[in-house]
């Protein structure tokens, strides 16, 4: 099959078919038959589909970065000049705290979750994720957790504590509006939603990769995702345990962090931290693991040192937990506790640094195209190296001392989440566009998304090196003439805006290429566009509901790459099959799905209410207790999927309910 | 085409970002951490520079590294479409990268480790000085008889067993007076909130954190002053609570000393001693001036603490530090120490009196779970009060 026609619409192509996979209501066991449909808003509501969920948690996550860009713009404009007041202390508080906890936990987690949901069934062969109702009830935990922090900005005022919201200053007397509330309630309801996606993802990666993918052919995005899925479920305890003393203290009056009855704030500081470093890597890791998937595409060479690749990210993973207090160096911790923590940290710089040499290793000797996605891959390469080298003086815990707390925190973070982060996640979306949406993004636009970015970002973070070592305190909502402080932050706003402006470009990019796909003569891009090498470019673009027609038996890492290329008999590497030659058709619709379900959303949109009503009446907390027992029922009780619904030939005998079997289809013939 | 534009853009990214760095030391900037004026400060700045220049070297190998090898491997136009050799890894190359890395962090290691020590240490012979933060300005009490008990007009201090032991030492706001040459030992403490006390061009920070008592050296080698600000994010007025060292030669030190040592100045106008009435009845709750009123047992106040008022007019600043109560007769943009007590800013003080809220944020009023406010609340002052008040306060040299 050589080109593959335009889909009519991104929905249809993206649709389940198991719409006609219901249960018989004699059968069923729940109140409700399981919810069916292919089309229309039901079948996003209610989907359990891996794919889609994954992007309702990047179009949830770009809705979020829209509202905590427009909070950065008022902060950079709040600053632009000296002992400006355009709007007041109190605002700018809730402005920047709510600014870094929307971008921590609303935009970098959830983009990062986007991709992990999206890819890692495809990059290990699986139908769907290990319990796909469950991926749904941690969408929706993200979503309803999300709004409700938000919906404090029209209940009295968002969270004024900072993100790292350190006691006693979080307690009603010093926080007396419901802001932190909202933050600790809203954060608990999204750590909930990162929890059980840890615990799925883990499962998935464990038990559902395809036969012949042992742990060392992964690719390299599935093995940093199961690393940060670790850090998650380890990490989201420590905050839960933590929110909840804060929830309690604020609203029961518990006492955890009153000093006055004996409580030490430190104790607050270490929790936070416990949680907050690993945090970092969480963040960092998925971008990572995509900027080694990207840079082996577009040098058209593998991943140079896979196993150290792996093995780096395995090790931050490990020594993430044991660099915690290097945000405590100036908290007055002892001192052997803090050349301990200097040292460790000091050291996480090795894994990182073996990292960037090996993509450096990847891209020499190869044949680079520099796409768009490449750029974005090459700048965070460039970025994420500022940031670390930022890192490293900081972990100079004495030179700390004199940096913590200054906007020069302000710039290593943000070359770090930012330069790292985001710029392997734009690229991401990049690369992986045609896989979900089955059409191009403009190459023109990105690249100019790309330069602007770049541009505005280096012009944005870059002067705050400078100002944080000139003494500017962040979280500062003005500062005074006479200090050195006016030119920095004028060029600093001045990049923001640039910022914004690049990213206007990518939406514009978004709607234009979405449209270009309408038009009649369109030429579908096809399976894989960018002669890739993992296996998720094996599916049909955009990827059918059921994946995979039939499940690959994987011999090579890379695998996609090696059924298109092989060895002469004088070992000369040669194309040896075209893509569509390759790839699936995605016309077979005899997969077993896991049938939509109501429940999950149900849940989810019972926390809220229960946080409304610790907030404000108990009485709201009490119906919302009643739906989380009911959709727990539900969930429960709810029919299992058909069993006379279409199947492959040689599905039975292996899962039912969520417990989606690895089997999806016949043994496939070995194709090279 | 583009593979010339990545080039030539990063080559002048990387020149603007050594530029930028070039000029970080601007000369208006006061509150710098790049010149150090202490012993403290130099050791943390030689470590600083080390660990820069260590960095500057890796940034300029890896950015240009990676630039170098985008540029020398880019896919050319006359591209045959063959495939590069397939290289999988080398664990010598490894091996390498790994333990080079490993052997400069440990180089630097040792210099940190040594540096965490040194300035951990307790000086000899030291000034001592209590720091206390609460929002939004800092208290400073010295030792002076050297008993190892400091002053403190709060007397409402959890942890404070016996008020009586709390004879009159000194007791500032916002500005710490110190002997030149000499180490200052400080004990930071808080009464409500995480603060953080920090110049930068005499030490690190060091928090001070509610129920703790913290230490930090300051030593200044020459006179002269230096600022600094809270640096722990603590609520509203976070920006606007600010601090300064001024440093004396010791002579002026210990005359300084025996000045604030002695009561307040009795009123000389009619005015001021009307002053001292209207702060007898509507600022004695909450202020103390020694020798006026002494019957004080804390501010009604969530910290339990407003400035000490006795020798308020031998201050260069107050409000947290972020009003001069001295004019800048010789316009550089500061107030010096032969400033003070030179011309009088009474227009900023005025507006302080007649609301404060207006002129620094703060939260006075009474909010949920707490009777009493945060900051100087507005007193409802008419003119010929906050005239008379000035006039009382500015005697109080």
């Amino acid at each position: 099959m050589a080109i593959v026609e335009a889909p009519d619409t991104g929905s249809e192509q993206l649709a389940l078919t198991t719409g006609d996979a219901m249960a018989s209501p004699a059968d069923s066991l729940g109140v409700f038959q399981r919810p069916q449909g292919d089309t229309g808003w039901q079948s996003w509501l209610f989907t359990v589909d891996h794919k889609r969920i994954g992007i309702m948690y990047g179009a949830t996550a770009l809705f979020f970065f829209l509202i905590g860009g427009i909070e950065a713009l008022i902060i950079r404009t709040q600053l632009a000049a000296p002992d400006q007041e355009i709007i007041s202390a109190d605002l700018y508080n809730q402005v920047f705290t709510m600014h870094g906890v929307t971008m921590v936990f609303l935009v970098v987690m959830p983009i990062g979750a986007a991709f992990m949901n999206y890819l890692m069934p495809l990059q290990i062969g699986a139908r769907d994720v290990a319990f796909p109702r469950l991926n749904a009830f941690s969408f929706w935990c993200f979503f309803f957790g999300g709004v409700f922090f938000n919906s404090s900005w029209f209940l009295g005022g968002g969270a004024d504590g900072g993100w790292f919201a350190y006691a006693p200053n979080t307690s009603v007397i010093f926080s007396p509006s419901h802001g932190m509330d909202f933050y600790a309630i809203g954060l608990q309801i999204t750590g909930i939603a990162s929890l059980v996606g840890a615990i799925n993802l883990i499962t998935t990666a464990i038990n559902m990769r395809a036969p012949g993918m042992s742990l060392m052919k992964m690719p390299v995005f599935t093995w940093m995702s199961l690393v940060t899925q670790f850090l998650l479920l380890f990490a989201m305890p420590v905050i839960s345990v933590a929110l909840f003393l804060l929830t309690f203290d604020r609203i029961f009056d518990a006492n955890f962090f009153n000093v006055a009855a004996g409580a030490d704030p430190l104790l607050w500081e270490h929790l936070f931290w416990v949680f907050g470093h690993p945090e970092v890597y969480i963040m960092i890791l998925p971008a990572f693991g995509i900027v080694s998937e990207t840079l082996p595409v577009f040098s058209r060479k593998p991943i140079f040192g896979y196993e150290f690749i792996v093995f780096s990210g395995i090790a931050i993973g490990f020594m993430g937990w044991g660099v915690w207090a290097h945000h405590m160096f100036a908290s007055g911790i002892g001192p052997i506790s803090v050349a301990a923590f200097a040292v460790s940290t000091m050291f996480i710089a090795v894994p990182t640094g073996v990292k960037i040499l090996n993509w450096m290793a990847t891209m020499w000797g190869g044949k680079l195209s520099f796409t768009t996605p490449m750029l974005f891959s090459i700048g965070l390469v460039t970025m994420f190296t500022i940031g670390g080298l930022s890192g490293v003086s900081h972990s100079i815990a004495p030179a700390d001392t004199q940096q913590t707390d200054t906007y020069y925190i302000v710039a290593h973070f943000h070359y770090v989440l930012f330069g790292g982060a985001l710029f392997g996640f734009v690229g991401g979306f990049y690369f992986w566009w045609p896989k979900a949406f089955g059409h191009m993004l403009r190459e023109g636009l990105g690249k100019a998304h790309f330069w602007i970015m770049l541009i505005g970002f280096n012009l944005t973070f870059g002067p705050q090196h400078i100002l944080g070592l000139q003494g500017m305190p962040r979280r500062t909502h003005s500062y005074f003439d006479g200090y050195g402080f006016n030119f920095w932050n004028l060029v600093s706003t001045i990049g923001a805006f640039l910022i914004a402006l690049s990213f206007l470009v990518f939406f514009a990019n978004i709607f234009v290429s979405r449209r270009d796909a309408k038009k009649p003569g369109w030429i579908s891009p096809g399976p894989d566009p960018w002669d890739a090498r993992a296996l998720e470019w094996m599916t049909a673009s955009p990827t059918p509901s059921h994946n995979f027609d039939h499940q690959p038996v994987v011999t090579h890492r890379d695998e996609f790459w090696y059924r298109k290329y092989g060895e002469t008999d004088d070992h000369e590497l040669v194309r040896i099959a075209s893509a569509e030659e390759v790839a699936h058709t995605g016309e077979r619709t005899d997969v077993h799905l896991p049938a939509p379900s109501y429940w999950p959303i149900v849940l989810c949109l019972s926390f809220p209410l229960i946080g409304y009503g610790l907030i404000f009446n108990l009485g709201f907390a009490f119906v919302g207790g009643m739906i989380t027992l009911m959709a727990l029922y539900g969930l429960a009780l709810e029919p299992v999927d058909d069993p006379d619904a279409v199947h492959g030939p040689d599905e039975h005998g292996s899962g039912d309910g969520d417990a989606v079997a690895v089997g999806a289809g016949p043994e496939e013939e070995a194709s090279s | 085409m583009s593979r010339f534009t990545t080039a030539r853009a990063r080559l002048f990214g990387l020149v603007a970002i050594v530029g930028l760095a070039a000029s970080a030391c601007a000369s208006n900037a006061q509150q710098t951490t790049l010149e150090p004026k202490g012993p403290s400060a130099d050791k943390i700045n030689n470590l600083s520079n080390l660990t820069f220049l260590i960095a500057g070297v890796v940034f300029v190998v890896v950015e240009f590294g990676v630039l170098f090898v985008a540029w020398k491997f880019r896919r050319r136009d006359d591209d045959d479409d063959s495939v590069p050799e397939q290289i999988h890894g080398h664990t010598r190359a490894e091996i390498g990268w790994t333990v080079l890395p490993a052997v400069i962090l440990a180089f630097l290691a040792v210099a940190t480790v040594g540096t965490i020590l040194d300035l951990a240490d307790e000086p000899e012979d030291a000034v001592q000085i209590r720091v206390v933060g609460q929002q939004w300005w800092w208290s400073y009490d010295y030792d002076i008889d050297g008993d190892g008990v400091h002053a403190d007009g709060d007397v409402n201090q959890p942890g404070i067993e016996n008020p009586d032991e709390y004879e009159t030492d000194i007791e500032v706001a916002t500005e710490m007076v110190i002997p030149v040459g000499t180490p200052v030992y400080l004990d930071i403490e808080s009464r409500d909130v995480i603060h953080s006390f920090w110049i930068p061009a005499l030490n690190g920070k060091k928090d001070a954190v509610p129920g703790r008592t913290h230490h930090l050296t300051l030593e200044a080698d020459e006179p002269g002053t230096y600022v600094g600000q809270c640096t722990e994010y603590c609520g509203l007025s976070h920006a606007y609570m600010r601090m300064s060292v001024r440093a004396l030669p010791k002579d002026e030190y210990d005359a300084w000393v025996e000045d604030q040592l002695a009561e307040a100045a009795a009123p000389s106008s009619d005015l001021a001693i009307q002053g001292e009435e209207v702060f007898g009845t509507l600022c004695a709750s909450c202020h103390l001036i020694e020798g006026t009123n002494d019957e004080y047992d804390g501010a009604t106040q969530v910290s339990g603490a407003a400035p000490n008022l006795t020798h308020f007019a031998s201050r260069g600043s107050y409000a947290g530090g972020i009003f001069e109560l001295w004019n800048d007769v010789d316009g550089d943009g500061a107030v010096e120490t032969e400033e003070i007590g030179a011309e009088f800013n009474d227009n900023q003080l005025e507006a302080w009196l007649r609301n404060p809220a207006a002129e620094k944020p703060l939260a006075p009023n009474a909010s949920r779970g707490n009777e009493f406010g945060r900051g100087m609340p507005d007193l409802g002052l008419n003119e010929a009060q906050i005239d008379a008040l000035v006039a009382y306060l500015i005697g109080l040299e």
